[in-house]
């Protein structure tokens, strides 16, 4: 079960050494190998994300089962290629991983040097280890005086944004009310084409304008008042292309 | 002859006309007090009193100021209510002298140019530190920040009107983004237009090449009321403060340059730490005890944390309601 993000594609495989799989496999067991001893190596970028996956699987199953396991200890007998290796990994890593709910290892990119064979080159390392860090770690500007202003303007714009949206329903709520109240009961021809544009505009504004299509589609049925629908929503619809 | 009369009438045409007519009204009856006489009696009295304290101290006492931080950690022997956090820093880094508008004090916030009393960690802040939440938490800044204010509106803008200067009120929050001020500034109906406020903000942004040291003096209230004497709303001010110091007869003023003011603090280490400065508005408001005042309202930012940019424009203009909490 690995504990990073890991994009399944089939991969091919590089021999690099012109010894076949046996010599991709030999490659992966001696950067297993060397992470486990230096915490820390920097092979080619292929090479590093490939032997991460067996050293997570290799640190996960010695969390998982413990040095009593015979599966488990055959395979770090085999991953590891100096046999002082595995008391390191049940005595020291194990103890260090147990409460770990992320994966142990970290693989940073590295630039492609220039001139040089071209390969891109990574940064594979076990995490807590004693290395100065490589990702230096970023200064918390959060309480700089200028930040605090800002974040302070940022909340002010914010709520004078809502209160203006509030108002603008208010207003349309409003407007619509007199409207019903102004306008006659006898334009039953001219509803349906009302209603028409109303759903039309609807269609293409935001959360406000859709409530009133909902309030159109539910005056369809009496079709009394439709016509003071379609005045508000064409209304709202033009404020908003004015914003 | 007729120069003086072209000038008087030019001072008439003048958007000053109606405080310049208040005051040539009235100088003709009785002479009245400048702000630069009541400047230069405090700055006497204030030296005075420095002086009186210095001469207190017969035998200098060592004492042990362990420093925490940049650029090392280490112990410093320095006099005993003589040397300053400054001081320390002078013996480190000029950095810490520039830049520190702070010290910790045992953990506790202290000028920079606050003399020691006894064995003490030392500790450094300044306006990029990564917990900056210690200078602004406390509200210091806007405190610091403040100060300038009155030097600002002192001596140009009214040249010879006796202006008062009334006390400081820190209803805002920092975060609000603005510090204001009130004063007694006679005004009459005469509003500043953007030009004025304008050049008012330059006078105090002068104030940041001058340099100015903050010092802070503790003094008797005795002292203190003859100091203020001239300025009514912080006369009557002294002794209530007096009554919540440690002593019981005891108020703490501050001084840059020639303008004191009374304070709690703490404050900045020096006028070089304000970076941007903006006086943004002055609104009337009426003061239950006190009448009618005017509050400045201003914006600033330290040095370090200057942008290139202007200020931005005023956010929450000072509402009617704030005065109940005069």
């Amino acid at each position: 079960m690995l504990r990073f993000r890991h994009r399944m594609h089939p991969r091919k495989i590089q021999t690099g050494l012109s010894e076949g799989p046996e010599g991709r496999l030999k490659r992966m067991r001696q950067i297993v190998s060397g992470l486990i001893r230096y915490e820390r190596v920097e092979p080619t970028f292929a090479q590093a994300d490939e032997a991460r996956q067996y050293a997570e699987r290799l640190l996960y199953l010695a969390i998982k089962n413990g040095d009593k396991h015979k599966e488990t200890m055959d395979m770090a007998d085999f991953w590891l290629l100096e046999k002082d290796l595995i008391h390191k990994l049940f005595k020291v890593l194990v103890p260090r991983y147990q409460s770990y709910t992320t994966c142990f290892t970290d693989l940073h990119k590295l630039a492609v040097e220039y001139p040089g064979q071209g390969f891109p080159r990574a940064v594979l390392e076990l995490r807590g280890n004693p290395w100065p860090p490589i990702v230096p770690r970023q200064r918390d500007t959060r309480y700089l005086l200028s930040n605090i202003l800002l974040a302070g303007a940022r909340k002010d714009y914010h709520i004078s944004k809502q209160k203006a949206r509030e108002q603008h329903q208010q207003e349309q709520a409003q407007g619509g009310h007199d409207e019903v109240l102004s306008s006659g009961r006898g334009e039953m021809v001219e509803s349906s084409q009302a209603y028409q544009s109303s759903a039309s505009s609807s269609s293409v504004d935001t959360g406000l304008s859709e409530m009133e299509g909902d309030d159109a589609r539910s005056a369809r049925g009496s079709s009394v008042d439709a016509s003071s629908f379609s005045a508000s929503s064409t209304s709202s619809s033009h404020r908003d292309s004015e914003r | 002859m007729a120069t003086a009369i072209q000038n008087a009438k030019c001072l008439l045409r003048s958007p000053m006309s109606y405080g310049f007519q208040n005051f040539c009204k009235r100088s003709y009856s009785s002479r009245k007090l400048t702000n630069a006489e009541v400047r230069r009696k405090r700055v006497e009295l204030f030296d005075a009193e420095k002086e009186r304290q210095l001469g207190l101290l017969t035998r200098v006492e060592k004492i042990e100021v362990r420093h925490k931080g940049v650029p090392e950690e280490c112990t410093l022997i320095m006099n005993k209510d003589l040397s300053t956090p400054f001081n320390c820093a002078m013996h480190m880094h000029e950095l810490l002298m520039t830049r520190s508008a702070l010290a910790l004090v045992n953990g506790e916030p202290w000028d920079m140019h606050r003399p020691l009393e006894r064995d003490c960690d030392l500790q450094f802040l300044h306006f990029q530190d990564e917990d900056a939440r210690v200078l602004n938490n406390v509200s210091l800044i806007y405190n610091d920040l403040k100060f300038p204010l009155p030097p600002s509106l002192k001596p140009r803008i009214l040249t010879r009107i006796f202006i008062n200067i009334f006390f400081f009120i820190s209803f805002e929050s920092v975060s609000s983004g603005s510090f204001v001020y009130d004063a007694a500034l006679n005004l009459g109906d005469w509003k500043l237009s953007q030009t004025e406020l304008n050049c008012l903000s330059r006078i105090g942004y002068r104030l940041s090449f001058a340099d100015l040291r903050v010092q802070r003096l503790t003094i008797p209230v005795s002292v203190a009321n003859q100091m203020f004497a001239d300025n009514r709303f912080k006369a009557e001010q002294i002794s209530a403060i007096a009554a919540k110091s440690r002593s019981g007869s005891e108020v703490t003023v501050y001084r840059a340059g020639d303008h004191i003011d009374l304070s709690s603090g703490p404050m900045i280490a020096s006028t070089a730490l304000i970076g941007r400065y903006s006086v943004c508005a002055v609104h009337d408001v009426e003061s239950p005890t006190f009448g009618r005042l005017q509050r400045v309202q201003g914006l600033a930012l330290p040095t370090q944390l200057t942008n290139k940019g202007p200020l931005p424009e005023l956010r929450a203009p000072v509402s009617q309601k704030d005065v109940t909490t005069l």
